[in-house]
């Protein structure tokens, strides 16, 4: 482990105070020892400078997928008092409301193995990659129903089933939106893009359910051996990103108006209650919802292509649940015994709430929240569900991901997309993307193992495993 | 043109060395559109951009920021850039040509330029930035 952190328990460790100048509380991260090993030092120094932001509450927090990122570390959550704490967009990220989501299909593996006419279909039906334009005309009007009313605007306007909202965090949508803050630059990158995928890391795959650890909760989630699923990674496309800009830009001003100290520009933040923090919360309020409305897009999209292909009922296809990874949120948690609103940032991490919390809906009540961890194109994807222990120690929250440990420039250097897609081939895993760069900057081997990163969750106890999917296809981004 | 990438895990990382300041805008311009479409980029269409900011550093970063709007908003990918510091005002003419999803479609979308890390140093040698783009 890095020198200056000191372990805590058999997955958590803590970077005491003075690791860097003006920390407030300590930071605490939960990993196991040969994650540990590949830890990198920038991403404890970025935990460390989280620390050191103002009304920050018990500790700053960092998932087992933690590392180096802009701002806070990727995987990092903070929970901070509306009276005295700051908002900032390095706790959120450029992608806000970058998320996943999961639907269900009545069909099997034998349905899709091998049938690359439905990969096919799929990759030219949602459009990928740089430059991509959606198919969809986005009216001035609608985007703002997509920003004012989320995944709701899109089932409303047809794109989807009632049913679809309830298991989406939040009901799909933020009430704080506000669209004035976001500018016009923002909206006019919104418009031509919803119901696109993006690129980098975004992704739909098709994957089938081959492993159920939790049958109760993967009862209630809907969820059974064999059975074929499609899960969607993407956020809010170019609004999103503009926002981040544009309110990037007038929070470094604020930092300054009020007499914030920064170890990080990108950490660029205001008070909560400052006409700046609001007016930032409420832009990004607006592009997670539109995030949420992309992201029914596409699912619409996908479930009318399966519906076409195999002959089924749109209505067979239900989401087991979207979740958002960069967000920024005001939530009640329990503090040293009162319940109290806080705003809690999650940059690259999930929301984990357990059984009995009331903001879920009444048939995931005693299960707890359906987390969903993507693994790579060639690795298992995971169901897990939120827990009490998640409440105690994280604000409820758990790890989004893999976590990435090879940089895009070796990747490049040392992958060759062609290969790789061949690899994956021969384990029955068809794989579309817009060029061989994509696939090798998001091969299997530059992430860490999903499997272990879900493990350490799971024994610390922050979410618990459901059930573990593989991949059948994939459209990258 | 002289940048490279240095190893960042989840985003791109580009140090830049040039001999001005304007050459070290113009070279981690170039970078960005080369991470984005390629290096496959011709001209033909002209687009000027002017910018100003608080400090050199913000100067870099809302100049780049423009460029990904621009890109993206008037389906622009661009081969040179012009660029002009006077103070901490900023005039590019930069000269594109229309996106084209069969040459430009090998690059990743950037979806932010950051702060994290940037810093423009000077020294005899000439200017030295690293800076970070959210991919």
């Amino acid at each position: 482990m890095i020198d200056g952190v000191l372990r805590t328990g058999a997955n958590e460790w803590e970077i005491p105070m003075g690791y860097v100048p003006g920390m407030r509380v300590p930071g605490r991260f939960f990993l196991s020892e040969s994650l540990g090993r590949i830890l990198e030092p920038g991403a404890v120094q970025q935990l460390a400078n989280v620390a050191t932001l103002p009304g920050i509450i018990h500790h700053a927090l960092g998932m087992p997928d933690i590392h180096w990122g802009y701002g806070f570390p990727i995987g990092g959550v903070a929970a901070f008092s509306i009276e005295e704490g700051i908002i900032s967009p390095g706790g959120v990220g450029f992608d806000i409301n970058c998320g996943v989501r999961l639907f269900t299909t009545p069909l099997v593996h034998k349905d899709i193995a091998g049938r690359r006419d439905l990969i096919d279909d799929l990759f030219s039906t949602v459009p990928t990659g740089v430059g991509a334009k959606g198919s969809l005309k986005v009216s001035p009007k609608a985007l703002d129903g997509m920003m004012v009313k989320g995944a709701r605007w899109a089932v409303e306007a047809g794109y989807g089933m009632p049913g679809d909202l309830a298991r989406c965090e939040d009901s799909g949508f933020m009430k704080e939106a506000d669209t004035r803050a976001v500018s016009a630059k923002a909206k006019q990158r919104g418009g031509p893009q919803g119901g696109t995928l993006g690129s980098g890391n975004h992704f739909l795959e098709m994957q089938v359910v081959n492993e159920i650890f939790d049958p109760v909760a993967a009862k209630a989630f809907g969820l059974s051996i064999g059975q074929v699923c499609c899960m969607i990674h993407c956020g809010s496309r170019g609004l999103g990103h503009q926002v981040c800009t544009d309110h990037l830009k007038v929070l470094e001003q604020a930092t300054r108006k009020y007499h914030i100290t920064l170890p990080d520009r990108q950490l660029a933040c205001a008070p909560i209650t400052s006409p700046e923090g609001k007016e930032y919360f409420g832009a990004m309020a607006a592009s997670a919802n539109y995030a949420w409305a992309n992201r029914q897009l596409i699912m619409d999209a996908a479930r009318k292509v399966l519906a076409k292909t195999y002959s089924i009922d749109y209505g067979d296809m239900p989401l087991v649940y979207d979740v958002a990874h960069n967000v920024a949120k005001f939530e009640e948690h329990s503090l040293d015994g009162r319940r109290e609103t806080v705003c809690v940032h999650r940059k690259g991490a999930t929301r984990a709430f357990g059984p009995g919390t009331s903001v879920l809906p009444p048939d995931l009540i005693s299960t707890g929240q359906p987390v969903i961890i993507p693994g790579s194109m060639g690795t298992s994807s995971y169901i897990l569900r939120g827990t009490h222990t998640a409440m105690e120690k994280t604000f409820g929250s758990t790890c989004h991901g893999a976590g990435r440990i090879m940089s895009r420039s070796q990747a490049k250097k040392k992958l060759i997309g062609k290969d790789i897609a061949a690899g994956l081939l021969k384990e029955g895993i068809i794989v579309r993307a817009p060029n061989e760069n994509a696939i090798a900057d998001e091969a299997p081997g530059v992430y860490k193992p999903s499997d272990e990163v879900v493990n350490v969750v799971h024994e610390v106890g922050i979410s618990r495993l459901v059930a573990r999917l593989s991949p059948v296809g994939v459209i990258k981004g | 043109m002289s940048y490279e990438e240095i190893p960042h895990t989840a985003d791109v990382k580009i140090r830049v060395r040039s001999a001005t300041l304007e050459a070290l805008f113009s070279d981690a311009f170039a970078a960005l559109m080369e991470v984005l479409y390629g290096p496959d980029r011709k001209g033909g269409h002209r687009h000027v951009i002017t910018i100003s900011s608080d400090d050199t550093e913000s100067l870099l970063r809302d100049f780049l920021s423009e460029v990904l709007f621009v890109s993206e908003v008037d389906g622009l990918v661009f081969a040179r850039a012009e660029i002009r510091i006077d103070g901490l005002n900023l005039t590019a003419h930069m000269d594109g040509e229309p996106f084209d999803r069969q040459r430009h479609s090998s690059g990743t979308e950037v979806k932010g330029i950051s702060y994290s890390g940037l810093a423009i140093t000077h020294d005899a040698n000439g200017y030295m930035l690293d800076i970070l783009f959210d991919v």
